[in-house]
């Protein structure tokens, strides 16, 4: 078990959230620690997202160009964890969506969310804390009503961690 | 939370309302050895039920069912097909409620005909339309 040793679908990850209105979110040294993020990843807390867009960090450098020295240098510095505009199908008594959509509303709702990926018995979880800046309905006539939304991590405050 | 819906209900339900746009017409699930006896009558059959699936290893998450049945119109004469046809466009294109009556009816978002064809079979001597419908079913 422990990590997944396979190249996964994209098709395996899957979005939750940590439930209430007034969540207390995990410490940054808890968000890579299995036992802490794994309480989150029940169905209970899912997000019914139609796909996970992309996550990790955000590239940052810092250029720099010393008068008299012929090439510049560029150093990587500590950069954000990516902010991630999600796509759900819109239920709109949904728990959780409506959980997002006060965040939303709020604009300094802490929360921990977790995105986890599996190959069935490997488990990967990807956990940060972020706060929800968006949250707009897409009523296209064609298919399902879907809501948009963005979570910005806040800096810093991620982890990776896997089951053993 | 979108759960799957039971099929067999789609079809009682397609089958009841049918009924109740064209009565007296008679309305079948398939076609049969009716056409020799009768000089209208409609078959329908169900395809497509299908609910896009998205991310992750939840079955419950999923999009919007959005199931169609074909329906076949024949007759005698080609204006008893086409008025035949007619009634069901009419009823049937844009509805938006209950479908299926109330024993079997489920809500749906929205009912969309497509007209597809009509023609003349020439061994059954029947003059036939066939139209597409598909429902918005929200779960």
């Amino acid at each position: 078990m422990a990590l997944p040793n396979k190249v996964l679908p994209g098709f395996s990850a899957t979005l939750y959230c940590q439930p209430t209105a007034t969540p207390t979110p995990l410490t940054t040294a808890n968000l890579s620690v299995y036992a802490s993020v794994s309480p989150i990843v029940i169905t209970g807390n899912l997000i019914p997202v139609e796909a996970i867009p992309a996550f990790g960090q955000d590239d940052a450098v810092a250029n720099f160009n010393v008068a008299g020295s012929r090439q510049s240098d560029k150093i990587p510095t500590q950069s954000a964890p990516t902010s991630m505009t999600i796509t759900a199908a819109w239920n709109p008594a949904d728990t959780n969506l409506l959980l997002i959509r006060g965040d939303a509303y709020s604009g300094t709702v802490d929360r921990t969310f977790v995105i986890s990926a599996s190959d069935g018995t490997g488990i990967v979880n990807y956990a940060f804390n972020g706060r929800v800046g968006q949250f707009t309905v897409d009523p296209n006539p064609t298919a399902e009503a879907k809501c948009t939304f963005t979570i910005h991590p806040r800096g810093n405050q991620y982890g990776w961690s896997n089951n053993a | 939370m979108a759960t799957q819906q039971n099929v067999n209900q789609y079809a009682k339900a397609i089958q009841a309302q049918l009924a109740g746009i064209i009565t007296p017409v008679p309305v079948y699930a398939n076609f049969n050895r009716n056409f020799a006896t009768q000089n209208d009558f409609v078959t329908w059959q169900l395809r497509n039920v299908h609910q896009p699936v998205y991310t992750g290893n939840v079955q419950s998450v999923k999009g919007i069912d959005t199931p169609t049945f074909q329906m076949s119109v024949f007759s005698t004469t080609m204006e008893n097909s086409f008025l035949t046809a007619n009634t069901i466009l009419q009823s049937l294109h844009g509805y938006s409620g209950l479908f299926g009556g109330a024993t079997y009816g489920f809500q749906i978002s929205k009912a969309d005909v497509v007209w597809l064809y009509n023609g003349y079979d020439n061994e059954i001597n029947l003059f036939n339309i066939f139209m597409d419908c598909t429902l918005y079913i929200p779960t």
